[in-house]
């Protein structure tokens, strides 16, 4: 219960549900405002006027659904951070939720984040589609986040997973979880990939260090052989030389 | 030894919301306004204000707090009426209606017409075995240490009470990079706004209502602290300790009007819960039942920011006025004033205040 822990009940978010063939029609603001308090910047900001006049600010905020196109401009000007736009027709398996982050890093279009509850809870993972984050937004930015259909009234949160402190490749500092990304979820499945996407044995160690390690996470989530596994090409030089050095310059301070 | 006094029309005692809006509609109004601060900018404690403000938008609800300082200071420096002393205390209220104020080790004299005493609050602390240990502070202190000076405390934070500072700086302290380990607060219900909480919430901090903080311990500094459940008494329930591994410890339990000053000056208090404490008595200007000595501000009564704006206004206004400054807009102003100041107070979460009020504000 939102007074004793913080979370609201079903019963609290059916209230605030935007009706079915609304949602059914797009995207569409839903306000997790629950309390009467002194408060009306969302009434200005919409630039629909779907979310409706104050003549009180200790009113809670209403919406006219029918004005609403889901555009989220309202999100970022909540002190509460209680808006957020859901969208259900974002497609067959997706929905779209829009909702509002104030913290650094910003996660990258494209990115796995885990999806949170209202309890904070990790409950999928989810993609972002966007992050907007203008001037004008005064550093609250709002994500796009594609989760599973069912988890469209359950995610209001994001967290960014950590970048995890096993290093593959110590060169261009590469971690596990990043090189488990690619594998996993962007479907890459050779070193020549891995190297152009991420660099690893293009840095000092020209790949002595990163490269079996790499070749061993593909056997472990792909089952590909190391010997069936085509190695980056190696090109001179195997250290690093200074150019002056290759060049005839005359210094011999090269550093190893 | 001999002594200098200047006199002065309106004093402003502090700095903060309250006092810079009181400075800023007094000089409008005509009049010359001192402005003393003992900090070395303006702005008080907005400026560690990270959040965006509730209220109403045509009064910069949605800033952030800090930007209202920067705001705020840049209208105060500029009015040519304004002037502005920083690292100045003011040490003493004495016979006379003379201030004293120390400012960089020198010692001066103040004697206004009219003063408005807009000096703010303390924080409280709590009593429990241990909490004399490196690493617990106010909320308050974290605030200014994290948001002003870009210093984390440590890496895992306990924070004792659950109202707007204790949730509002949880979140704040999260978006630096801490782990929140949790909120404890001994009252069965959050005393912040929902949506405050629920944005903690959402971000994975377990609020405990009914739960107070029974120690912290450690050998040199804190490295752990015990928590447990209030029964309906509010007495713990012993066997229901959880023990939580933090490094600093998180104290949000309330604020006391600082009214030293007030008293000192002879103003009529009453100790009213409601309002934090010992507060001036004063009428609807906010004048105190000492003629020509206002209150504006959490000093007056502990508040959100944005009323402390709204009454630091109305002191100013009603001080010029007294002086026989902006008599031809001084009722459509005040009026103006007030509706935003009542449109604050008058929602459900202004009840507590309301009732604070009826007993602190009197006909003079």
């Amino acid at each position: 219960m939102l007074p004793v822990d913080g979370i609201p009940t079903p019963e609290d978010i059916m209230a605030k549900m935007p009706p079915p063939e609304r949602l059914a029609r797009g995207p569409v603001v839903m306000v997790e405002c629950f309390q009467q308090i002194p408060c009306d910047p969302c009434t200005h900001a919409c630039p629909r006027q779907a979310i409706l006049p104050m003549k009180d600010i200790n009113e809670i905020p209403r919406v006219d659904y029918e004005k609403c196109n889901g555009c989220g401009q309202c999100i970022s000007v909540c002190p509460g951070l209680a808006l957020f736009v859901v969208d259900l027709t974002y497609s067959e398996e997706e929905a779209l939720v829009k909702l509002p982050y104030e913290f650094l890093p910003l996660p990258a279009e494209g990115q796995v984040v885990a999806g949170l509850n209202r309890a904070g809870e990790e409950v999928c993972p989810a993609r972002v589609v966007k992050v907007v984050a203008t001037e004008k937004m005064d550093k609250t930015a709002v994500i796009w986040l594609a989760v599973p259909k069912n988890m469209a009234m359950e995610v209001r949160h994001l967290k960014v997973k950590p970048r995890g402190t096993t290093v593959i490749c110590r060169c261009e500092d590469v971690t596990l979880e990043e090189i488990e990304h690619l594998i996993k979820v962007e479907g890459v499945r050779t070193l020549e990939e891995i190297k152009r996407l991420k660099r690893c044995g293009m840095g000092p160690c020209q790949g002595r260090t990163c490269l079996p390690l790499i070749a061993r996470e593909i056997y472990r989530l792909c089952g590909t052989e190391p010997d069936s596994l085509a190695w980056p090409t190696y090109r001179p030089p195997v250290i690093p030389l200074k150019l002056g050095v290759l060049a005839g310059g005359g210094s011999d301070d090269a550093q190893a | 030894m001999k002594r200098e006094v200047r006199f002065a029309e309106i004093a402003v005692v502090g700095g903060g919301p309250a006092g810079l809006c009181a400075a800023l509609e007094a000089a409008r109004a005509g009049a010359r306004v001192v402005l003393l601060d003992r900090q070395d900018h303006l702005g008080g404690q907005l400026i560690k204000q990270t959040h965006r403000f509730f209220g109403s938008k045509s009064h910069r609800a949605s800033q952030r707090g800090f930007k209202i300082a920067e705001a705020l200071t840049r209208e105060v420096a500029s009015h040519p009426a304004v002037e502005v002393h920083t690292g100045a205390t003011v040490f003493g209220f004495y016979e006379d209606g003379v201030l004293g104020v120390e400012q960089k080790g020198r010692v001066f004299y103040l004697k206004p017409a009219r003063v408005i005493v807009a000096t703010g609050a303390a924080e409280r602390t709590l009593a429990f075995p241990n909490n004399d240990l490196p690493g617990i502070y106010g909320a308050g202190a974290v605030q200014t240490l994290v948001n002003v000076y870009g210093i984390l405390p440590g890496r895992r934070v306990l924070m004792v009470g659950a109202g707007n500072i204790g949730v509002i700086v949880s979140y704040q302290l999260l978006q630096a990079g801490m782990e929140v380990a949790a909120i404890v607060e001994a009252a069965p219900v959050i005393g912040a706004y929902w949506v405050h909480a629920a944005k903690v919430r959402r971000a994975g901090v377990p609020i405990y209502t009914s739960h107070t903080i029974k120690e912290a311990y450690g050998k040199r500094e804190v490295e752990g602290a015990v928590i447990w459940q209030l029964d309906g008494d509010g007495k713990p329930i012993p066997g229901t300790e959880k023990d939580l591994a933090v490094d600093t410890i998180c104290l949000s339990v309330g604020l006391s009007p600082l009214i030293e000053l007030l008293a000192q000056a002879g103003c009529r208090l009453a100790y009213v819960p409601e309002l934090g404490g010992h507060v001036p008595l004063r009428d609807e200007n906010l004048q105190t039942t000492v003629p020509g000595v206002y209150v504006a501000g959490d000093a007056a009564g502990v508040e959100e920011a944005s009323a402390a704006m709204m009454e630091g206004a109305l002191a100013g206004l009603h001080a010029a006025y007294s002086l026989g400054y902006g008599q031809q807009d001084y009722e459509a102003r005040r009026a103006a004033i007030r509706e935003q100041l009542e449109a604050l107070r008058s929602g459900p979460v202004g009840e507590k205040i309301r009732r604070g009020l009826s007993k602190a504000i009197i006909q003079l």
